[in-house]
């Protein structure tokens, strides 16, 4: 996020898309609705009527996969009409022209035609979005679940630049973090192109200086990003993997010949809170602590690094990730901490080491955050403030990058054979694959299975009926799920939650993924449903 | 929101000061010259200059409404006692927060309070401790609520004992203006006036979500956790752990109260509004989903792949760590460091993804390192 949440209710303008906000960041549409009550204006894009679309001045409902499509036509409509910063674009960004170019024939009634929404009001979104000052947007897994992820993200940042409203409060450009670390996990190095603090491996200097921390040589190779790990996977090049928290027989998109795939592999450690399907099938399970019951930080949405504290003791031996990984740190003759000994070795002493590599988080401390609560990065020294928006008083690269961008439709569309798009999704009361939530009575007592969204339509033209039962099928796999007949979705469109390892939606997904990111496709593909 | 109810807020919000009123004043708090700005409260000056107004139905997320009249002081701009939490400041009042007679009516009102309580008060509640601040006048005599309760209600999470209410309405309010699902509301007439949902039915069967707003915000302990009701009475005595929530990105602080004999999460609390970004708020499944952690599920010793049966079997731990270090050196020295992959996670701490790319660049040479993440 460019801005704080605490700002998020002093703004004027919310322009949510491609996030269920109310249902996947509870607390961050509280204060959206906070904004709302004093008098912001709201407006949702989602391909399905969500409860935050309820309390919008316009819900865009587009078709799925079809964000470039109507984001290109607002921006059509701002340079049609004057509505641009033009100060802003001449001195902070380049390539305008060639972004001009790129909008020009993308009239607001060549995207109605593409993604369903009436011509009027893509114009009315433009010009309430380029005329509002403190304007932010706010945007998570709609819009990156796509094989065009990366595109749609340039759209909204041209969005942003094309009319300045970014280097303010309340105004910018906010992802919203799906998991309680995924900012924090990038952050910290764990990607293949980034040594932490978004230092690229393939940049000899930042090598140089974690290869002088760690007294051993950061490897140059190009490394796989975790779409490319699943491809490497099913086609047996890869022959050992560590996995950390995550169970990807159920998270990752077509997991049907991921089953097979992980059963050959020569080997599998898993570290895990529980016997997950991937750890059933592991050759070492070393089973580890919860967040309750550890010492660390996590780093949210909005940057800030804050503690996590130990409360209660793992159950039996259970230990904390750090240990684990220290320990086989330890057998491989790599300290954990330079200079430490194990076994005087602390989280403190652990983001000690990897804040001295990179300015974004050196003035940042366990024992600062002790005393001062959670700091936001960038935060170069121990005496900086931190820093709640980012790039003010211009793009923190020098020039705001202004990105032309062509619609690709998705990679699979429904056709005679499957005639229904597929999207998949999160809901309020369960999280990710469930393997938490499910363990909450209280939890399932509201959600106590898979279950797929069906328009009225629908369900008339395919024989189902709300309560009943049905059988949704794609090219790779079918599932078995309750059917809710329901105005939320489109017709044509079926929509189902991720969380049930019983009714795996990702034995429905498809495994493609954006060029630039590898993040799969998980909100778009075809689908067929038959009553059970 | 239907544009009538978005009316009714932008005026309640519209009520101040005049537009020519000076943007800063100076208000007489118990003879002390304060400066205040327009649009402030008479409470919100006199918290600011350290005066202990005690409230119950405040909560500076929501509307002011005045319920509990336990912030009532004497204003000179007013014969009768004024409610200082929606009482505008002016320039030049004078303001007695602890006179005798704001005293009398405080010491008068928790007595009234008390009447309508169960002997014993939950403590640690706002209505607890502002008796014991404030101290409560005697002779007024125990009285028996007629509220009714909702026996039926089947959720798991959030438990209302009307005999505790007191009718400030907070967590109506907080239903209303900061969760804003009206799940509850204010119902009945007279003695018989409760907090209701349609038809009295249970939460399960309304708009609720179960953030468990209301039960943070009640000033009496009327809503309570249902798990930890039994222990009601020694929640205040537990101590607390603050950490950061380890569901989704916002990063919500939130305060664990503990068994330590038991090694328990007994319940979670935001901290108060104000101090963190969730300001005072949490969510169903930050408040509410802790029970993974305490799980019978839970793995507890590690595993080992039995070569001869091929069934997983406790081992121990340098057993385990020794084979998964062998088994990770073994590939690398028969296919290369580019056939192995480290995914690391974003659910762990900085420290854990840190170590784990360490783990892949330092010691196995492979930038192979990745997280669920990928977005």
């Amino acid at each position: 996020m460019t801005n704080a949440i605490t700002e998020i209710r002093d703004a004027e303008l919310l322009f949510v898309i491609g996030s269920n906000t109310t249902e996947a960041h509870p607390i961050i549409a509280m204060e959206m609705k906070r904004a709302v009550l004093r008098g912001a204006k709201l407006i949702v894009a989602d391909p399905r009527q969500t409860w935050l679309g309820g309390w919008a001045d316009l819900h865009l409902q587009l078709w799925p996969g079809t964000d470039v499509a109507l984001l290109s036509a607002m921006a059509h409509v701002i340079l049609a009409e004057g509505l641009q910063d033009q100060t802003y674009i001449d001195t902070h960004t380049e390539n305008f022209e060639a972004v001009r170019a790129s909008v020009a024939d993308w009239t607001p009634a060549r995207a109605e035609a593409i993604t369903g929404i009436p011509a009027a009001d893509i114009a009315a979104a433009a010009r309430m979005y380029a005329t509002t000052r403190r304007a932010g947007i706010y945007y998570t897994l709609g819009i990156t679940e796509h094989t065009h992820g990366t595109d749609n993200v340039f759209c909204l940042s041209n969005l942003v630049l094309l009319t300045g409203h970014l280097g303010q409060r309340s105004a910018g450009l906010n992802p919203l973090r799906g998991q309680n670390n995924v900012q924090g996990a990038n952050d910290s190095g764990a990607t293949p192109v980034f040594l932490p603090g978004y230092q690229r491996v393939d940049d000899p200097a930042a090598r140089a200086r974690y290869s002088a921390i760690w007294g051993r040589e950061v490897p140059a190779d190009k490394g796989m990003n975790l779409n490319q790990m699943m491809h490497a996977l099913r086609d047996g090049d890869l022959k050992a993997m560590l996995v950390v928290g995550e169970d990807i027989l159920v998270s990752e998109p077509d997991v049907a010949g991921l089953d097979r795939a992980v059963s050959e592999l020569d080997a599998l450690i898993v570290v895990d809170l529980f016997l997950t399907e991937t750890a059933k099938q592991a050759d070492v399970v070393l089973p580890a602590a919860a967040f309750a019951e550890k010492d660390g930080t996590f780093t949210n949405s909005e940057r800030r690094v804050q503690r996590v504290r130990q409360a209660v003791p793992p159950p039996g031996q259970a230990r904390p990730d750090w240990q684990i990984l220290a320990a086989l740190l330890e057998r491989s003759d790599v300290e954990p901490v330079r200079g430490v000994a194990t076994s005087a070795l602390t989280p403190a002493l652990i983001y000690q080491e990897m804040a001295s590599g990179t300015d974004k988080f050196a003035g940042i401390s366990h024992a600062r955050i002790e005393n001062e609560g959670g700091l936001q990065w960038p935060c170069p020294t121990a005496d900086h403030k931190g820093t709640d928006f980012l790039h003010q008083g211009g793009p923190m690269r020098g020039k705001g990058l202004l990105v032309p961008v062509n619609y690709r439709p998705s990679v699979e569309r429904p056709d005679a054979d499957w005639p229904l798009c597929l999207s998949t999704g999160r809901t309020l009361y369960h999280y990710n694959v469930a393997t938490q939530t499910k363990r909450e009575q209280g939890l399932l007592d509201r959600h106590p299975g898979c279950f797929v969204e069906v328009h009225p339509d629908d369900a008339s033209r395919y024989g189902l009926h709300d309560g009943g039962r049905a059988e949704v099928s794609t090219r790779r796999g079918a599932i078995e799920v309750d059917v809710h007949v329901s105005q939320r979705v489109q017709t044509g469109m079926i929509w189902l939650p991720m969380h049930f390892s019983e009714a795996r939606a990702n034995l429905l997904t498809i495994d493609a993924g954006d060029e630039v990111t590898g993040t799969a496709e998980y909100k778009v593909c075809a689908a067929a449903i038959a009553p059970r | 929101m239907p544009d009538d109810a978005r009316k009714l807020y932008r005026a309640e919000r519209d009520v101040g000061p005049a537009p020519d009123a000076p943007s800063t004043l100076t208000v007489h708090i118990d003879g002390q010259p304060r400066t205040a700005v327009a649009g402030e409260t008479l409470l919100q000056v006199a918290r600011r200059a350290g005066c202990d107004v005690p409230t119950l139905c405040h909560d500076e997320r929501l509307q002011p409404t005045g319920a509990c009249r336990m912030c009532l002081v004497e204003s000179s701009d007013s014969r009768r006692l004024v409610p200082s939490c929606r009482h505008p400041v002016q320039d030049g009042l004078h303001v007695q927060t602890a006179s005798a007679r704001v005293l009398r009516h405080r010491q008068a009102l928790l007595a009234l309070y008390a009447a309508d309580q169960p002997e014993q008060i939950v403590p640690g509640s706002e209505l607890e401790v502002a008796m014991r601040r404030h101290g409560v006048a005697e002779g007024v005599p125990s009285v028996t609520s007629a509220r009714a309760g909702r026996p039926e209600d089947q959720n798991r999470f959030i438990q209302f004992q009307p005999d505790r209410c007191i009718l400030c309405a907070r967590c109506t309010r907080y239903c209303d203006e900061v969760e804003a699902v009206a799940a509850i509301a204010v119902g009945h007439r007279g003695p018989e006036t409760t907090i209701v949902t349609a038809d009295m039915r249970g939460l399960l069967d309304t708009t609720c979500e179960l953030c468990g707003g209301c039960v943070d915000t009640c000033p009496t302990g009327a809503l309570v956790e249902k798990k930890a009701a039994p222990r009601q009475m020694e929640l205040a005595s537990l101590p607390t752990v603050r950490t950061t929530c380890g569901y989704c990105g916002v990063g919500c602080q939130m305060d664990l109260s503990v068994d330590r004999d038991k090694g328990q999460i007994v319940r979670v609390q935001s901290p108060p509004p104000g101090t963190t970004t969730n300001d005072g708020n949490l969510c169903v499944k930050g408040r509410f989903a802790t029970g993974y952690v305490g799980h019978p599920d839970r793995l507890t010793v590690p595993l080992l792949r039995d070569r001869a049966t091929g069934q997983l079997v406790p081992s121990t731990w340098d057993e385990a760590l020794d084979r998964a270090h062998e088994l990770l050196v073994d590939a690398k020295a028969r296919h290369g460091a580019h056939a192995l992959a480290f995914i690391s996670s974003s659910r762990a701490t900085n420290e854990e993804n840190y170590l784990a790319q360490k783990l892949a660049r330092a010691a196995f040479g492979t930038n192979n390192c990745h997280q669920c993440a990928a977005t």
